[in-house]
């Protein structure tokens, strides 16, 4: 196909992207005249550029949408008629546009009917201006003015334009409106536009051409035929001309690159990643140091050309949420509800071939939140609503991934029509429902062709969806979690990887053949020959019992149907990989786990390609090939499709439900029992080797990141060892001390309940876990040694009321909070708390728990300020998500935090005790809102 | 975007492969096929395999083959003969089909061989149906009777992707 008209293409695809979502904006914000120039401008471009390639059908139905934008831009009252009539024009040309593409060639036929509407609509807004005629004219420059200044903003570099632009726009005041209505003037503009992109165009093919060795002739031509027609450009509108400045200015920091190169590229690097590692593989053993320092800068740089690559394929999420509003728009005309759209982090960046991916199941969970969510503007009135709706979708970078969220404040998911469904649908009984809590029977909704919608509309409700867009999701690696208030709206978390292209992984061994197993869906690894956990038979099919979790489980061996190897001489070590796929939990025995590697996966070739097991293949740096596992397709074959949804929560359930389990690292400290330490408090875990341990002043220290870290035994029994030590790193406030243990035996996801009080110091006191006691460490007891009393800030002695009822936390942010000057009171019910505050205790502030097991954190804080407390509140939860910020806010609050964002929680406190008495300020602080 | 020279070049000599000579004259077990120059990108020893659990039985594996993975395909499993071992070592003729990269396992790979339109001889009826459909035409060269390989057929895998 012709270049110029590839290009074209291209320019006027995004164009017309961006011009449907500002029409859109515009008739929300009809007084925003910038925007409107803006919109004028694309379409008028496009229509130029038809003009110059001869694309006479775009040209004619762009020349109408053209017109009737032109008469919004003149002030014109953009009606819902006008509007759809633009987006009709808008989604034709995009037609168009496909078509050509496709083809090569403008399709056949025309546009008629299309044009008469544009025309009707033409014909509507100049008559209804023609009776405030006046009111119209007034309001012209104002109009040209407000387009003005954004121009002559964007060119401060570039004065001459700037003033070109702005002369015109002095003396076009008057007549630009009949100027533009001539069809004379018209048509001159188009020419000019036409000649102007042909200059440029010119210019741009001289430029290649005259590295032959030919002179630029033509492109000095160009230049004066390009000029003159310029000269009369007191009509032109001036914003034309910034329009094609700021063309230039793009120009020079991007350019298009062909996706295929791109591709090209990528998959070049992921080779030469390969080849890397293969090198490394080879020289590892040998000692040959001419070839080590090359290798090691080789390998720095093809990391650092991966992640510029990788940098290069990622696109922001904008491209998705660009077609929102105009979908929300629709739909909200279509449903008869008011609806606005918020959209929040548009400029999050996603690998591109996952932007894609995506587009499908965002969509309709955006278009389920407007459709089912969303009540009719009456009902929300009735209840307190804003008669507007407020579906909001928020896009943030998180730990390596990407969470996309769509919420919306409509009635929330309806817990009993989704019981009735389940039931109706055979999958649940109704004394399995009884046992679900809320999430669990929320979750039966991503069941396939569940719908609780009592009629089909053509928006959403067909009954497909919520499996499909679950699916799709999982299939990208990702995974989509959902809450619901009844009243107050339903929220949908997708949590997306930022690229496929590479994935960590497991190495797994079954039958003496390798295989990847994707680390996303890798609960954990259980060993099978301890006793502990024995896989049993019950009707025939295998189970492992874990914990409380009953879950299917299958040898990989048997479900690939691998024979086994020759040499086998006697029943190997089994492990069980424990997985999840959604809502299934299962199990899998292996081997052995060989290695755990980042693999570039590569799709399987055509003629493998059906085989479910698998999701592609790598080359791992020995150079052997290994497959990919799918692990959907493993769970399949293990005949789990219709399971029932409840096997999973046992697994999943802690952190869905958040906080109940907490992740706990398990290690060997002194003689006693083995001790545990909330994963979250620990920074690092550092290998050191004695010698990097030294003594000072009867503390021992080490270099850590370029400074020296206090190190203190975990027990006293704990001494540094000849050779590697195993040091956790904790930072409680950015200051890190190192706390020196034996070893680490494992790291669990446990429920963790303090029964019995430590008198030791250190010990926050013994639990159960797994039917051993374990002592939870009070890492308060460590900062202390580390950090002496006299050296905290003494300014602040502030007394805090901290109120929360899971002792772990009570003890931990206690010791964190002393540890920075504050005198912290502790209370372990809200009973307690109101108590104390009934004997006159004075404090500066309160920490409260938003869930204690008496009384809501909320209803806590209005008790106390009705008892008389004056002091700033402050809500803690083990994440401070949107809600709990609201709840806060509703019930007075100062602010609402995370309780393991230490940083955040120091500073709101600091910010409230600081400013005392003023516990109601507007501005409440909002810390950790992301989380 | 337009502008593909490689492309042209390639079909270019496509066509006048296709329309002459140069074939690859391969062995396997008793059997003698050509083998069009054109179709071959390389000809190698494997290393290891990685068997394909599920896969079609024709094919043994994946194999690495400089960095890029091919999909190792037995030629004496596909015609049906007695299964050579197929371990690391094995002659591979390295053949891009379909945009997916294959590695055919021969026996042997012999000198190339000049056909022109006048060897062209009409099949022989009584081949069998299994066997006949990886021939795409037959000549007689220098007395004796020269299949060629099919290629579409041989890397065509519908059937037994069940």
């Amino acid at each position: 196909m012709d270049e110029m008209l590839m290009e074209f293409l291209a320019e006027s695809a995004e164009q017309i992207e961006a011009a449907s979502a500002q029409i859109v904006e515009f008739e929300r914000n009809p007084e925003d005249a910038a925007l409107i120039s803006s919109i004028f401008r694309l379409v008028h471009t496009i229509k130029g550029t038809c003009g110059f390639l001869g694309l006479e059908r775009l040209q004619r139905l762009t020349h109408h949408a053209e017109s009737l934008i032109g008469c919004l831009r003149e002030g014109a009252t953009a009606t819902p008629d006008v509007v759809s009539a633009i987006l009709t024009a808008v989604d034709q040309v995009k037609v168009l546009l496909g078509d050509l593409e496709e083809a090569g060639h403008e399709p056949e036929g025309d546009d008629i009917e299309l044009i008469a509407l544009l025309e009707r609509q033409v014909a509507v807004c100049q008559g209804a201006e023609s009776a405030p005629a006046e009111a119209a004219v007034e309001s012209a420059p104002e109009v040209v003015a407000a387009a003005e200044e954004p121009a002559v903003e964007a060119h401060e570099p570039e004065p001459v334009v700037a003033e070109a632009a702005d002369e015109p726009a002095a003396s076009a005041e008057t007549t630009l409106e009949e100027k533009l209505s001539n069809p004379q003037t018209q048509e001159s503009l188009d020419a000019l536009v036409a000649s102007l992109r042909a200059a440029k165009l010119d210019v741009r093919r001289e430029a290649a051409k005259s590295t032959q060795g030919k002179p630029s002739e033509p492109a000095a031509s160009a230049a004066p035929a390009a000029a003159k027609p310029a000269a009369p450009a007191d009509a032109h509108p001036p914003a034309h001309k910034a329009e094609s400045g700021e063309g230039r200015a793009k120009g020079a920091d991007t350019i298009r690159i062909n996706l295929n190169t791109l591709e090209r590229i990528m998959n070049l690097v992921s080779e030469l990643v390969l080849t890397r590692n293969q090198l490394i593989e080879l020289t590892r053993h040998k000692e040959d140091e001419t070839l080590k320092s090359p290798l090691q800068r080789l390998s720095t740089m093809t990391t650092d050309l991966q992640d510029a690559v990788m940098r290069a394929r990622m696109q922001p999420v904008e491209r998705v949420f660009s077609n929102l509003p105009r979908m929300i728009r629709d739909l909200a005309h279509d449903l008869g509800k008011k609806i606005n759209l918020v959209t929040e982090g548009a400029d999050t960046e996603l690998d591109r071939q996952l932007i894609d991916l995506i587009r499908d199941p965002l969509t309709h969970l955006v278009r389920n939140c407007a459709d089912h969510g969303i009540e009719m503007p009456e009902d929300r009135v009735r209840v307190g609503k804003p008669a507007a709706g407020t579906v909001r979708v928020s896009a943030a970078h998180e730990a390596g991934q990407i969470t996309i969220e769509i919420a919306d404040d409509g009635r929330g998911l309806d817990i009993t029509k989704i019981k009735g469904k389940a039931i109706q649908s055979g999958l649940a009984t109704p004394q399995q429902l009884e046992r679900m809590n809320d999430e669990e029977i929320y979750r039966f909704i991503f069941a396939a062709g569940f719908s609780t919608a009592e009629k089909v509309t053509n928006v959403s409700g067909r009954g497909v969806g919520m499996d499909v867009v679950r699916e799709n999701i999982q299939t990208i690696g990702g995974s989509v979690a959902l809450s619901s208030t009844p009243g107050k709206g339903a929220k949908f978390s997708l949590k997306i990887p930022l690229t496929l292209a590479i994935a960590p992984a497991l190495i797994v061994e079954a039958s003496g053949q390798r295989f990847a197993l994707p680390q996303h869906s890798v609960v954990e690894a259980v060993g099978l020959n301890g006793g502990e956990h024995k896989i049993e038979l019950v009707q025939g099919s295998k189970i492992l019992q874990l914990r409380e979790a009953v879950l299917p489980i299958g040898s990989l061996a048997e479900l690939l149907h691998l024979a086994p190897p020759a040499n086998r001489v006697e029943e190997a070590e089994q492990l069980a990989v424990i997985m999840r796929v959604g809502a299934h939990a299962f199990g899998i025995t292996v081997d052995a786990v060989v290695d755990v590697q980042e693999i570039v996966v590569k799709p399987m070739g055509g003629s493998l390609s059906h085989l479910s097991s698998f999701s592609g293949h790598t080359i791992l740096g020995d150079g052997s090939v290994v497959l990919i596992l799918d692990p959907n397709g493993v769970c399949q074959s293990l005949g789990l499709e219709q399971s029932r949804e409840g096997a999973a929560s046992n697994v999943e359930g802690g952190a869905l439900r958040g906080g109940d389990r907490t992740r706990l690292v398990y290690f060997r400290a002194g003689s006693g029992v083995d001790k545990v330490l909330p994963l979250s408090n620990i920074a690092r875990i550092e290998t050191v080797h004695s010698d990097k341990i030294e003594m000072s002043n009867g503390m021992m220290l080490m270099q850590h990141q370029g400074r020296l870290m206090p190190i203190v035994a975990a027990a006293p029994e704990v001494m540094v060892k000849e050779g590697d030590n195993t040091v956790f790193v904790i930072s409680p406030d950015g200051e890190s001390f190192g706390l020196l243990i034996d070893a680490i035996v494992d790291i669990i996801e446990e429920k963790l309940d303090v029964e019995i009080a430590g008198d030791q110091p250190g010990i926050v006191g013994a639990a159960e876990i797994n039917g051993k006691v374990v002592e939870l460490l009070d890492i308060g007891h460590f900062v202390d040694i580390v950090r002496p009393q006299e050296e905290r800030p003494k300014d602040r002695k502030s007394r805090l009321l901290l109120v929360d009822d899971a002792a772990f936390f009570r003890d931990m942010l206690a010791a964190t909070l002393q540890a920075h000057g504050f005198e912290v009171v502790k209370c372990g019910s809200g009973g307690q708390a109101l108590s104390t505050i009934a004997q006159g205790g004075a404090f500066d502030a309160a920490l409260i728990d938003v869930e204690l097991p008496d009384l809501v954190g909320f209803e806590l804080a209005e008790k106390l300020r009705e008892g008389g407390a004056q002091f700033p509140m402050i809500a803690i939860a083990p994440y401070a998500t949107r809600e709990i910020l609201r709840g806060a806010t509703a019930a007075g609050m100062a602010g609402a935090v995370g309780k393991f964002q230490r940083t955040q929680m120091l500073d709101l406190i600091r910010a409230c005790v600081e400013q005392p008495g003023d516990g109601n300020q507007d501005d409440a602080f909002f810390a950790g809102a992301a989380a | 975007m337009s502008y593909e020279p490689s492309k042209v070049i390639r079909e270019t000599i496509q066509t006048a492969g296709n329309a002459l000579d140069g074939y690859f004259s391969i062995k396997v077990a008793g059997d003698t096929f050509g083998l069009p120059v054109t179709q071959v990108q390389t000809i190698f020893r494997i290393g290891s395999v990685t068997p394909a659990p599920g896969g079609p039985s024709d094919i043994v594996g994946l194999v690495n083959l400089r960095g890029k993975i091919v999909t190792a395909v037995s030629l004496r499993r596909r015609l049906g003969l007695e299964p050579e071992a197929g371990g690391p070592g094995s002659l591979a003729i390295g053949i891009e089909h379909h945009k997916e990269a294959f590695a055919l396992l021969v026996d042997e790979v012999g000198d190339v061989l000049t056909l022109t339109a006048d060897n062209a001889i009409a099949p022989p009826p009584h081949i069998g149906r299994r066997r006949a459909k990886f021939a795409s035409g037959y000549n007689r060269v220098g007395g004796q009777i020269l299949p060629l390989l099919n290629v579409d057929a041989v890397f065509d895998f519908s059937e037994e992707k069940s």
